[in-house]
């Protein structure tokens, strides 16, 4: 490794010019395109049943009752919540809801035995659908899980490209090896956060123009706090890519490695742990294993969450250089 | 300029010009026979919000459905030749072409939200956003980023 020659001045000038060549090659404008219809499609697909019920309760009552609505969302959100953070299995899940609609069949009096199940939820769930604004919550939890899945579209191409074609040999007669993969990383790091910007700025700001269920400033606090935990969460994922664009000489090999890698890891651990218990530990490989705690309600956890992120961040930027620095090129 | 300079990023919009072009036209195909055999539907056992649905469709009219029928080919054509002007980087084709989609696109969309009725796809929602993500991304590249690439 030869960290010695990096130089702050250019990898400032790489990464400025890499984030605004992203689409100019192609590859930023197709995650552009996939990112925003992806981002707001979840979105639509969350927020749409809601609208249709507060115009049915429109229909009903002559007005709208947000808190209602916001009940609604909790009764439904809470046991889905529940799932997709680990807090209960998928038949305590199932057994819960069935006993509850079985307890509301007989008792008349669903108003206690609702406060008493909302008394029962985990801290965790209780701070993202009861303390913040459930409908973003929900939201940040399917980008959480599905953004992984897009960034390799913008990650790919940061290095293999250019050594297929043997285009960095002309830009390395002006500077070293360090200033190219860091600066690229940054822009490419830079580009993406700034895809996530408008996603969340999107959303949030249709949730408090026109579905208006939440405050503004519960809704503005909580959508920065989301923002920052996407934009975090996509920083170890763009390493990987960097680690695997930099070790294969061909750009669709990145793409399908990037893709394979990412989404294998999930699958591996998802099903081994059906044949053996402890196969579910490859899901820790890359950030799947915790990336959720990034909007956990515990300093503990969401700091312990940025700072895995940045060690995972860490391990593979340095797997990479040390690939980079030392290949062939 | 010759072709062998195009951006990545001019390909991939005429690929998707491409794309979107070919399920325009395919689009419209189902648009015609849908509203062909809209009349025929029986809506006795369908849910309330299906059955509005299906009833503002119904009663719609011909000349609305023409009118949309219209703008719909129109799109479609001027995709389909705003992405070959990309392809040969040609100003009039690519640029002015592809400028008058997304301007014509847009203004539909925003039209469209405004006169029909929600049943009808009307109204503004979130899909309404997604529907004009295109169209602006297009008018913006088009003018800062692919602006020197367009010159033939």
């Amino acid at each position: 490794m030869n960290l010695k020659t990096i130089n702050i001045a250019h990898v400032r000038l790489i990464s400025l010019y890499w984030s605004r060549y992203a689409v100019r090659s192609g590859s930023g404008l197709v995650y552009l395109m996939i990112a925003l219809v992806f981002g707001l499609s979840v979105a639509h697909i969350i927020i749409m049943p809601v609208e249709r019920l507060m115009a049915l309760q429109k229909k009903q009552i002559g007005q709208e009752n947000p808190q209602l609505i916001r009940k609604t969302i909790i009764d439904i959100g809470q046991p889905i919540i529940q799932f997709v953070l680990g807090v209960k299995s998928f038949e305590q899940v199932t057994k819960e809801a069935a006993s509850t609609q079985m307890h509301r069949q007989n008792d008349t009096s669903s108003t206690a035995h609702s406060g008493n199940n909302n008394s029962a939820f985990d801290p965790w769930t209780n701070f993202l659908i009861e303390k913040k604004p459930a409908l973003l919550s929900v939201i940040f939890l399917i980008l959480i899980f599905g953004m992984p899945f897009v960034i390799s579209f913008l990650a790919f191409n940061q290095i293999s490209g250019d050594v297929q074609n043997h285009g960095l040999r002309y830009l390395l007669l002006r500077t070293e090896r360090c200033n190219i993969f860091f600066g690229r990383f940054i822009g490419t790091t830079f580009f993406s956060t700034a895809v996530m910007a408008i996603i969340v700025a999107t959303i949030t700001f249709y949730l408090g123009m026109k579905v208006r269920i939440y405050p503004a400033s519960d809704l503005a606090i909580w959508a920065v706090q989301g923002f920052l935990a996407l934009a975090i969460l996509m920083v170890p994922y763009i390493a990987v890519c960097s680690l695997i664009s930099a070790s294969v000489d061909s750009p669709f090999l990145s793409l399908v490695l990037a893709k394979v890698v990412i989404a294998g890891v999930l699958l591996m651990a998802i099903l081994g742990g059906f044949a053996w218990k402890p196969a579910k530990y490859i899901l820790y490989a890359l950030p799947w294993g915790w990336q959720n705690n990034l909007i956990h309600p515990a300093p503990a956890h969401w700091l312990g969450a940025v700072i895995a992120s940045l060690a995972y961040t860490a391990f593979f930027l340095t797997l990479g250089y040390i690939r980079f620095e030392t290949r062939d090129l | 300029m010759n072709e062998e300079k195009r951006p990545g990023g001019l390909t991939a919009l005429a690929v998707i010009n491409f794309i979107f072009s070919g399920w325009g036209l395919i689009g419209l195909i189902g648009l015609a026979a849908f509203f062909a055999l809209i009349g025929k539907i029986p809506t006795d056992n369908m849910q309330e919000a299906q059955k509005a649905q299906i009833e503002a469709l119904q009663n719609m009219g011909l000349p609305v459905f023409i009118i949309i029928f219209l703008l719909s080919l129109l799109s479609s054509v001027l995709l389909l030749l705003s992405g070959i002007g990309y392809l040969k980087q040609k100003k009039f084709l690519g640029r002015t072409i592809g400028n008058i989609y997304a301007v014509i696109t847009i203004i539909s969309s925003v039209v469209s939200g405004i006169l029909f009725a929600p049943d009808l796809g009307g109204g503004f929602n979130i899909m309404t956003i997604v529907g004009l993500i295109y169209p602006v991304l297009t008018l913006i590249l088009l003018n800062t980023t692919f602006k020197e690439d367009l010159t033939n």
